[in-house]
């Protein structure tokens, strides 16, 4: 059930949001939770992968925020021209097989 | 046997390399049932060809099923996801073993607990080194770490020079004893 909440928006977006509105025939509500809800979803992915980046956060856990399996966190880094947190550093310090 | 306690990360980018057969036959390869169900689950299996072949290395036993056997919590500030965790743990539990793993924050835990890590690149050119598997194997399955498994360039190229020097150490050895290079 949606539930009501009250945000201060800037006058000048409001005016773009409400002519967007009318020009597309859009209900203004359900538009802005669809906004809302599209934005939250890229925002939450977005800083998921900066703590993976800064090494806050494993693969794993990214993929249990997120509900992916490890096969689709390997697409969404290409997608996003991403690399593993692994650095040259770890790939340097790795033990060999007969060490 | 060397053992190793592999994570989902490493077992999947082993099986993209086409590597992880050969690396269970060389290996005692062993993995928490928590990495069991992060890339073998039934689901997993029906969609993912890399999830078949784990799921099947499993059934065969290649891949050994055990549990870490000792306290199952990390002390803090350390934390990691189940599968991780409890591979790290039996790493630990196990000793003389080591911990396979692509993820950063496994591996800073790794080096906490002190335990000897590995990642895939590494496995790569060792198994060149073992002479397990041919230069262009490896070179191949390094590239394939770039594009598919998402390897900074910069561990990319660094693991390629590793493996022409190995290369041409073989290759100069072998003037010298002439061994047959792979």
């Amino acid at each position: 059930m949606a539930k009501p909440t009250t945000i201060r928006i800037p006058e000048d977006l409001l005016n773009e949001i409400d002519q967007f509105v009318q020009e597309s025939n859009l209900d203004r509500s359900t538009y802005l939770r669809e906004v809302l809800r599209k934005g939250f979803s890229l925002d939450k992915q977005d800083r998921l992968f900066s703590k993976y980046l800064r090494k806050e956060l494993s693969q794993m856990e990214v993929c249990q925020e997120l509900k992916w399996d490890p096969w689709e966190f390997l697409a969404q880094l290409k997608s996003r021209n991403l690399h593993l947190n692994v650095e040259l550093e770890d790939w340097l310090d790795a033990t060999g097989f007969s060490s | 046997m060397p053992k190793i306690v592999a994570d989902s990360s490493t077992l999947i980018l082993l099986a993209k390399c086409s590597l992880l057969q050969i690396v269970c036959d060389l290996f005692e390869v062993i993995v928490p049932k928590a990495v069991k169900g992060e890339v073998a689950s039934d689901d997993l299996v029906k969609n993912y060809s890399d999830a078949a072949l784990i799921s099947d290395l499993l059934a065969k036993g290649s891949i050994e099923v055990r549990s870490p056997g000792i306290s199952d919590t990390l002390p803090r500030p350390i934390s990691l996801h189940k599968g991780e965790r409890d591979a790290l743990l039996l790493a630990l539990a196990l000793g003389n073993t080591l911990f396979a793993t692509d993820d950063g924050k496994a591996i800073k835990a790794a080096r906490f607990f002190r335990v000897p890590f590995i990642v895939t690149p590494k496995i790569v050119v060792e198994l060149f080194r073992l002479q397990e598997i041919s230069f262009k194997k490896a070179r191949k399955s390094l590239e394939k770490l770039s594009k598919i498994g998402r390897y900074s360039p910069e561990i990319i190229a660094d693991a390629l020079v590793t493996l022409m020097e190995e290369k041409n150490g073989k290759t100069n050895n072998n003037k010298d004893t002439g061994r047959p290079v792979k």
